[in-house]
């Protein structure tokens, strides 16, 4: 393990786990709302959305990084994982 | 939705959470049966929430697998290529699967991941945990490929991460380490999920009510048991879900018989 994916495991834990509390804090705090305030249950769906999100963020902290080390390779791959995940989001909207 | 099935959908969304880190399965083939045998919910509905927990396991498993250095991203992300394809072209198809067809498929998906489970249970009985992982390098992308294309495309008709399948044909096709294999597929499942959950939820198989409950009990399941997972033994874990999976096919099987999942 060279100590450039040392530092590239670092950015990307760092982005799940911003994820994973952003969602989890949005979701909670919207399921305990939605029983005093109508909007509370839109908190909680802005959660999932930012956990829909994550995936693709993802993907781009490590193109970001493939590209910072100048890994071409791994960065065209990351590059079509995400023009795949931006396809399917793309179609999901209009299914 | 009253109080009690909020609850009760959080405590499920924590057991599946955790189990599923603990023992190293998706918490996919516990939240789909439940939903769909206790909570009535129809097949295609359970397999849309179903795919935000196993987004919500993955990312939560990742952040500590990935920090620890367990996760190959450069391997993963190669076969993500196959396995967002599979799922896309799956989540189009499965719209026009009816539900019973759904729900055989699934049935027999638990039967296999029971199966698997056993195996892994009968070899890690006596096996010591490996502390750190040997030196590797990936061999045979194209059957890692072929296999993620086949795992993605069942993630995207049934909701399951497709961890049963990549798991196995990594370790022993690919060469990679069984833990280093695990924590892979953990990474690439919520990208894997994610790619059918747009579909899904374009199309309104995502019920937020019932979603929002179980993602918040999965998140906080599967921190916890990723962080406890190198200090219990997988061993009797393994036994309890294999014990819990073969329940749900058993009813499963039953509901289909009996005409149910209409």
């Amino acid at each position: 393990m060279s100590r450039q994916d040392v530092a590239a495991d670092r950015v990307l834990s760092f982005t799940l786990k911003f994820g994973a509390y952003t969602a989890l804090a949005l979701i909670v705090t919207g399921l305990v709302l939605q029983f005093v305030a109508p909007w509370g249950a839109k908190v909680a769906s802005a959660g999932l959305l930012v956990l829909l999100a994550t995936p693709a963020l993802r993907i781009i902290a490590a193109c970001g990084q493939f590209l910072h080390e100048r890994d071409f390779k791994y960065a065209l791959v990351s590059f079509g994982v995400l023009a795949i995940v931006l396809l399917a989001y793309f179609l999901g909207i209009q299914a | 939705m009253t109080l009690a099935v909020l609850l009760l959908l959080i405590v499920t969304g924590f057991c599946a959470g955790g189990f599923g880190a603990l023992a190293g399965v998706g918490g996919g083939i516990i939240v789909t049966p439940m939903l769909a045998i206790y909570f009535g919910l129809p097949m295609h509905q359970a397999i849309g929430v179903t795919l935000l927990c196993v987004i919500a396991t993955s990312t939560a498993t990742s952040a500590l697998y990935v920090e620890r250095h367990v996760t190959d991203v450069r391997l993963g992300m190669t076969l993500e290529l196959a396995t967002t394809v599979g799922a896309l072209i799956a989540a189009l198809v499965a719209h026009s699967i009816n539900r019973r067809t759904l729900a055989v498929l699934f049935a027999c998906f638990l039967l296999y991941s029971s199966g698997s489970m056993m195996k892994k249970a009968w070899t890690s009985r006596n096996a010591k945990r490996e502390e750190t992982i040997p030196d590797y390098t990936p061999q045979n992308y194209p059957v890692g490929l072929a296999a993620s294309f086949i795992a993605g495309g069942f993630s995207g008709l049934l909701g399951i991460g497709g961890g049963p399948i990549k798991v196995p044909v990594m370790f022993l096709f690919m060469k990679v380490p069984l833990r280093a294999a695990a924590a892979t597929s953990n990474f690439m499942i919520g990208v894997t999920a994610a790619t059918s959950a747009y579909v899904y939820w374009g199309r309104g198989n995502v019920r937020i009510d019932i979603a929002a409950p179980l993602v918040a009990g999965v998140f906080a399941g599967s921190l916890l048991g990723a962080r406890i997972s190198s200090k219990v033994r997988a061993f009797y874990i393994l036994i309890l879900v294999i014990g819990v999976t073969g329940w749900f096919a058993v009813q499963m099987i039953y509901k289909l018989l009996t005409g149910g999942f209409q």
